[in-house]
């Protein structure tokens, strides 16, 4: 498969298709893999596909502005660029979009520590309950999709996780995410590895005024952490990617999952799914619950 | 100084310890990694070979302290600093890397400037060491001065060999906390301790080399080649047992002070709205520069201590020690 891309990307370089191709190469470990962006014909050897390949890389788009950008995607990656196409971030005729059939990525952290080598591949939890096989819309398809049987298990529930949280009590739920959100160490590679996350100037930054403390503390941990969720409501698209680059392990896709779920329950919306759906929270509907007015 | 004790007996001596100090060591959390936490029985200690995601680092420059309040008070105005530290504290479990870290630290914040809030915390903690036997893939001390067994910035220095623990003591302090351990190894003993470090050395497989200044390269197109993966995220510089750079913001009444990274784009924005490093090129050269040629200039060593954690953990794999290595001075 990676033949078939390397060859895809030479040829579309060689033909001045695109300036450039943001994919995947092997890391320095010379097991993982990393992000690269070729804009050469011998840069195109280095492209590799496999279950290395984690990353989303529609949070690249916007370095190249002006560019036409050619960009290996997932299935699960290219509902964040049809966001971004909704939400006028990305123009569609700088994009040229390479599906490539996914093996479904592993759990990076599930990885051994002292060498990082994967015995057997473990899958990102996101991979597991994963429905979608063919990417809604593409230029080039590398390789034709099929099912991974180790994958999506049939009846498997992807709102597991969060159903679990929502049996306990506020003051138990309350008890666990202070206790998660107490490692936070404000980082914020959650929101720069977030292809949503695109504010020129982050409400974490503000500090005339400032709307929560910039400390570590629970204040200010508790707020910056709702503040992304809730920021991402009807736009996050479950790529996993700020649970994956959080380096303390917080389980913020648990998050991020009861707002798809509440949305879904309450307005039959999913986010990415096409480029014309209206964006859920810019657009009012009649027939939108409204219970919640008192 | 050498001492030997049986896992049991150490275990005793850490339960012991923890009627005088606080004491502090790096925990497991299923799933979720190694931290350094206040333990409360020495059953708690995870003192296996895994690396704590944090570095000990954030027990003396806090991510974020108070450092004084100051305002109006009934028609005065007052000023008032935050009380110092004033608990003995213990870390144990500590890496040869981490201590060495703060050996660098020291250099910044208790030398010529004096750094209260720092200073009282490096006088209240006593730390001990565990060397390192089966360094991870990422670690490069050996390239920078550093190595997995080395006891610079400790009071005492563990090595687990066996049932046993043989124990270097350093400092004063060290001899003091450790005299309930009288027994010191035999002939026999010391020269498996010997082999023990010499195994330690040689398992540091990952080798770089660093070029002795980059000022040529200053304007090299290579920066802006290695950087464009960069996230511009802070794990990093906040993972970093030897990153130091912070913002001060008010909140309330009272000053904070709290991490800031180069790699942040506000990071150097200034007031006027201008930005002397406005792409990740600049900021990414930055920390380079400043770990591998700045501070050697300044203080007469780099500011890394080969650690690893900044390849360990960044989300997108960039690695600074190939970078460095494949620097085109």
């Amino acid at each position: 498969m990676s033949e078939e891309l390397k060859n895809k990307a030479k040829e579309l370089l060689t033909n001045k298709k695109v300036d450039l191709i943001i994919g995947y190469q092997r890391a320095a470990d010379g097991v993982l893999a990393a992000p690269c962006f070729i804009d050469s014909q011998d840069d195109a050897e280095k492209l590799i596909w496999d279950s290395y390949c984690v990353y989303n890389l529609a949070s690249y788009l916007k370095d190249f502005p002006a560019k036409r950008k050619g960009i290996v995607v997932k299935v699960c990656d290219l509902k964040s660029i049809t966001v971004l196409l909704q939400e006028n971030q990305v123009k569609r005729e700088e994009l040229l979009i390479i599906a490539a059939s996914c093996p479904g990525v592993i759990d990076e952290k599930r990885l051994n520590p002292l060498d990082q080598q994967a015995q057997e591949i473990v899958f990102a939890g996101k991979c597991k309950t994963c429905k979608t096989i063919t990417p809604a819309y593409y230029d080039i398809l590398i390789n034709e999709p099929q099912k991974n049987d180790k994958l999506s298990e049939i009846g498997q529930d992807e709102y597991e996780p969060v159903r679990k949280l929502e049996a306990k009590s506020i003051e138990e739920r309350f008890k666990f995410w202070e206790s998660e959100f107490s490692r936070c160490i404000r980082c914020y590679a959650c929101r720069q590895i977030c292809p949503l996350c695109y504010c020129p100037k982050c409400v974490a930054e503000q500090i005339t005024p400032g709307y929560f403390s910039k400390g570590v503390n629970l204040e200010g941990n508790l707020s910056w952490n709702i503040t992304r969720a809730m920021h991402l409501a009807g736009r996050c698209i479950d790529c996993g990617e700020c649970e994956r680059a959080c380096p303390v392990g917080i389980p913020l896709r648990d998050i991020n999952k009861k707002i798809e779920k509440e949305i879904k329950e309450l307005f039959k919306y999913e986010a990415g799914l096409s480029v014309e759906q209206k964006p859920l929270l810019s657009c009012f509907d009649k027939s939108d619950p409204e219970d919640f007015i008192k | 100084m050498l001492r030997i004790a049986q896992k049991e007996e150490l275990q005793k001596m850490i339960d012991g310890f923890l009627a005088d100090y606080e004491v502090i060591g790096p925990r497991e959390l299923p799933g979720k990694g190694i931290f350094y936490q206040p333990i409360t029985n020495a059953q708690d200690l995870y003192l296996g070979e895994r690396f704590a995601i944090e570095p000990v680092k954030k027990f003396f420059f806090r991510p974020s302290e108070y450092l004084f309040e100051g305002g109006l008070k009934e028609g005065s105005e007052f000023l008032e600093g935050i009380p110092l530290a004033q608990n003995k504290r213990m870390i144990i479990g500590v890496r040869p890397c981490e201590a060495r870290g703060l050996a660098l630290l020291d250099k910044i914040f208790n030398t010529e400037y004096k750094d209260e809030a720092y200073v009282s915390l490096r006088e209240k903690t006593i730390l001990v060491g565990l060397s390192c036997q089966a360094p991870g893939k990422d670690c490069f001390c050996t390239s920078i001065g550093g190595s997995p067994v080395q006891a610079r910035g400790m009071d005492a220095l563990i090595f687990s060999a066996g049932s046993k623990y043989v124990i270097e003591i350093i400092t004063d302090k060290g001899k003091d906390i450790f005299d309930t351990c009288p027994k010191e190894p035999d002939k026999e003993e010391i020269k498996a301790w010997e082999s023990l470090k010499e195994k330690s050395n040689a398992a540091l497989r990952k080798k770089i080399k660093i070029p002795e200044s980059l000022d040529n390269i200053f304007e090299s197109g290579y920066w802006g080649k290695v950087s464009s993966a960069c996230i511009s995220c802070g794990v990093c510089t906040y993972l970093c047992p030897t990153c130091h750079c912070f913002d001060l913001v008010d909140e309330e009444r009272k000053k904070l002070r709290c991490y800031d990274g180069c790699a942040f784009s506000d990071f150097t924005l200034e007031a006027s709205g201008g930005n002397p490093r406005p792409t990740k090129m600049e900021r990414y050269r930055q920390r380079v520069f400043h770990k591998f040629d700045y501070f050697k200039k300044n203080f007469g060593e780099h500011l890394c201590v080969g650690c690893g954690r900044c390849i360990r953990h960044c989300p997108v794999k960039m690695n600074i020690a190939e970078i460095v290595d494949q620097a085109p001075v």
